[in-house]
């Protein structure tokens, strides 16, 4: 199985360059020849990457988040996969490769730096970490479409109304589905966090005795849970739209990731793992 | 097999002449009266305001295109129509020609859909009036089928070509669902009416209209099943339309940058979509200034037309090749009908030399040895008849020269005397 992983450990980063390739492709290129095609690409892709990911946390026995590396794998997982179903649900095809371009950036870190780790803390071995994780990076998957979607609303947005009608134009979607778009990722962005953080109230304490809710980490979390929050709940109850709300959503993106950054590259806490 | 035809269009002759020349309906079905009176025995007539073409099957040999000018010159007491003013299309080329109408190549709008809609109505009229035959049933399901390719091979169809669907095309790039939003039309004249007719199909909400003259608005708003708002009253509804067209001849803007500034603060962020085709215009160009409102005029939209025209285009020649092909396959087709005929004649007479023949030995051989003959008969005019039934259809399938599928059928004909002989009905191809 080992090998296997391995072999498949080289393989993610062709197969997320292809599929970022074609979707890229048809992006910049009119015409239908690989419209369909493309998302069995995607589908491919995922599916390969999925069976890494159940490979690693069988042979090493431990979900695949103990390291940054098996982070980013997971991120780049959990952002194509967060698309794929933004694309069946929605069936807005032509904007894969913005989303696609930062699972390949992950993918490929985490397939040059990765390690095969088998002893682990015994608390890392959770399965409910595992879900909190998952979920938690799942969310952060969404905000960050979600600020992808925001950053072409504004690109469209800026192409209408200088009148310049040319590639940005003609292939990505109305503002009003790439506003919608935005909206309905950081929706689920929102509730995957919310329910990262609920398991982690429940397991915390077990794993954690000596846990203080004041830990800058929580605190760090708590604060991009209350920005979305409260955008959201301003969106819906004064039926905002355009520019403004999209501004908006970016800025609570910039701020979230920055609060992350600071938290937890710059202060101690005991919800470090490695 | 003849077919021929003259085209009067933008590039042979002036609008005054193009005007003078064309067939209104009433026009047209009159015409193919007078061209089935001796000039074709089947074709078709398309008249519009570009372009008048008429084309068909010669009654005869002698039927040039001078006689069908002349029947048009006299059918419109038009003297100034010269050789100059007409391009002569004949067999293949005419049909090419035909295509490229149809789909719009020849039209000064590249790809103009209209077109088409006014070549199928000829198509209908010819059928309508018993002018339309094998051969121009041919030619329409041979045009037919290259538009069908045309349309999903190529962008020729692609994009918006006029101001109006321009600007539903931006309308379409900022609102998703234009069924659940609404449009106010301010003025009612025929630019006015021309963009409701637009938006009517591309199924928006609502449509309501404004003019200073109600009754106007009112005619406009019952033809795109519309409502009316009153010219004073508009300005302070202008928070619940998601489309502004506005065409009217006003000296002065009608709506001024605080109109929109107010609108949109109402609307709490929700676009609005302003389109100003009138000149002078009538909203003030400052509005674009406004978060959330995409003003756009003629020129911002001609950037549009522009950039499709530039790539349907481009299309040009795949939408070319497409046509060679399907021409080249009815062509085929056409050749085939003087050839079958000559192999159903040549069958007709070796068959009935084999039963005269048989016929006059019956009595005098046994049974079992009229058998032998009978089927030894057969074998030889079988093998006789073997090598020129496939040269004739070889030449048939592969040949695109009517002159020499003419002429070889003629001589085959000629020098069995098949005109004189009649088919004995079987069809041995």
């Amino acid at each position: 199985m080992l090998n296997t992983i391995h072999t498949i450990n080289i393989l993610l980063p062709f197969l997320y360059l292809s599929t970022f390739g074609i979707y890229l492709y048809n992006f910049l290129k009119e015409g239908n020849k690989i419209y369909n095609s493309k998302r069995i690409f995607l589908f491919i892709t995922l599916f390969v990457h999925l069976v890494y990911l159940l490979f690693r946390t069988l042979e090493f026995d431990h979900p695949p988040i103990i390291n940054k590396f098996e982070i980013f794998t997971v991120l780049a997982f959990s952002l194509s996969f967060a698309y794929f179903l933004l694309e069946l649900l929605t069936d807005v095809r032509d904007t894969g490769a913005f989303i696609l371009m930062f699972s390949l950036l992950f993918q490929v870190i985490s397939s040059i730096f990765i390690v095969d780790t088998f002893e682990v803390k015994d608390v890392l071995r959770n399965n409910l970490l595992g879900i909190h994780v998952i979920s938690a990076l799942l969310g952060y998957s969404g905000f960050t479409i979600a600020a992808v979607y925001g950053g072409l609303f504004f690109l469209l947005y800026k192409n209408i109304k200088s009148n310049k009608y040319g590639l940005i134009f003609n292939r990505l979607p109305s503002l009003e589905i790439l506003e919608k778009l935005n909206f309905y990722s950081v929706i689920i962005g929102f509730i995957l966090l919310t329910l990262s953080i609920m398991i982690g109230f429940i397991w915390l304490p077990s794993a954690f005795p000596d846990i203080t809710y004041s830990d800058p980490k929580l605190i760090s979390i708590g604060i991009i849970w209350l920005i979305f929050g409260v955008g959201i709940l301003a969106k819906v109850s004064a039926k905002l739209y355009g520019k403004k709300v999209i501004i908006f959503s970016l800025l609570g993106y910039a701020l979230a990731l920055g609060s992350l950054l600071v938290f937890n590259i710059l202060v101690k806490s005991f919800h470090s793992f490695y | 097999m003849n077919f021929i035809g003259i085209s009067i269009n933008h590039r042979t002759s002036s609008i005054e002449l193009r005007e003078a020349v064309h067939l209104s309906k009433e026009e047209q079905i009159q015409f193919i009266h007078v061209l089935k009176n001796g000039i074709f025995k089947e074709g078709f007539v398309l008249s519009t305001c570009n372009r008048t073409e008429v084309f068909g099957v010669p009654s005869h040999n002698r039927i040039t295109h001078k006689e069908i000018v002349a029947s048009l010159k006299e059918f419109k007491n038009i003297k100034n129509l010269d050789d100059e003013h007409i391009e002569i299309y004949k067999a293949k080329d005419a049909i090419s020609h035909i295509a490229r109408v149809t789909y719009g190549i020849d039209s000064l709008i590249i790809g103009d859909s209209q077109i088409l809609s006014q070549s199928k109505e000829s198509f209908r009229l010819s059928v309508d009036e018993k002018f339309s035959n094998t051969i121009t049933r041919k030619i329409f399901d041979t045009t037919i089928r290259v538009g069908k390719r045309a349309i999903k091979e190529t962008l020729i169809s692609h994009g918006a070509v006029t101001v109006s669907f321009a600007a539903i095309q931006v309308i379409e790039k900022i609102f998703a669902n234009l069924y659940k939003k609404e449009a106010l039309i301010i003025g009612a004249g025929e630019t006015s009416e021309l963009a409701a007719i637009h938006l009517k199909s591309k199924n928006i909400g609502k449509i309501t209209i404004t003019n200073r003259t109600f009754d106007k608005a009112a005619k406009l708003a019952k033809k795109v099943e519309g409502k009316v708002i009153d010219f004073s009253e508009f300005k302070n509804n202008l928070k619940d339309f998601d489309v502004i067209i506005s065409a009217t001849s006003a000296k002065e803007y009608l709506v001024s940058y605080s109109d929109i500034k107010k609108a949109i603060q109402q609307r709490k962020g929700n676009p609005i979509f302003i389109m100003d085709i009138a000149i002078p215009r009538d909203i003030d160009p400052a509005v674009k200034k406004i978060d959330n409102v995409f003003y756009n005029d003629i020129d911002s939209l001609n950037i549009i037309v522009e950039q499709n025209l530039n790539k349907r285009k481009n299309e040009i020649p795949h939408v070319k090749e497409i046509i060679e092909e399907e021409v080249d396959n009815c062509f085929h087709w056409f050749n085939t009908l003087g050839v079958v005929p000559t192999i159903k004649s040549l069958r007709s007479f070796f068959e009935s030399i084999e039963v005269d023949e048989l016929k006059k030995i019956k009595n005098k051989v046994s049974d079992e040895d009229y058998i032998k003959l009978e089927s030894m008969a057969k074998r030889l005019i079988g093998r006789i008849l073997h090598n020129p039934t496939v040269k004739l259809r070889k030449l048939a399938e592969s040949g695109d020269d009517v002159e020499t599928v003419k002429e070889k059928t003629s001589a085959i004909k000629y020098l069995f005397d098949l005109d004189n002989i009649p088919s004995n009905g079987k069809d041995k191809l």
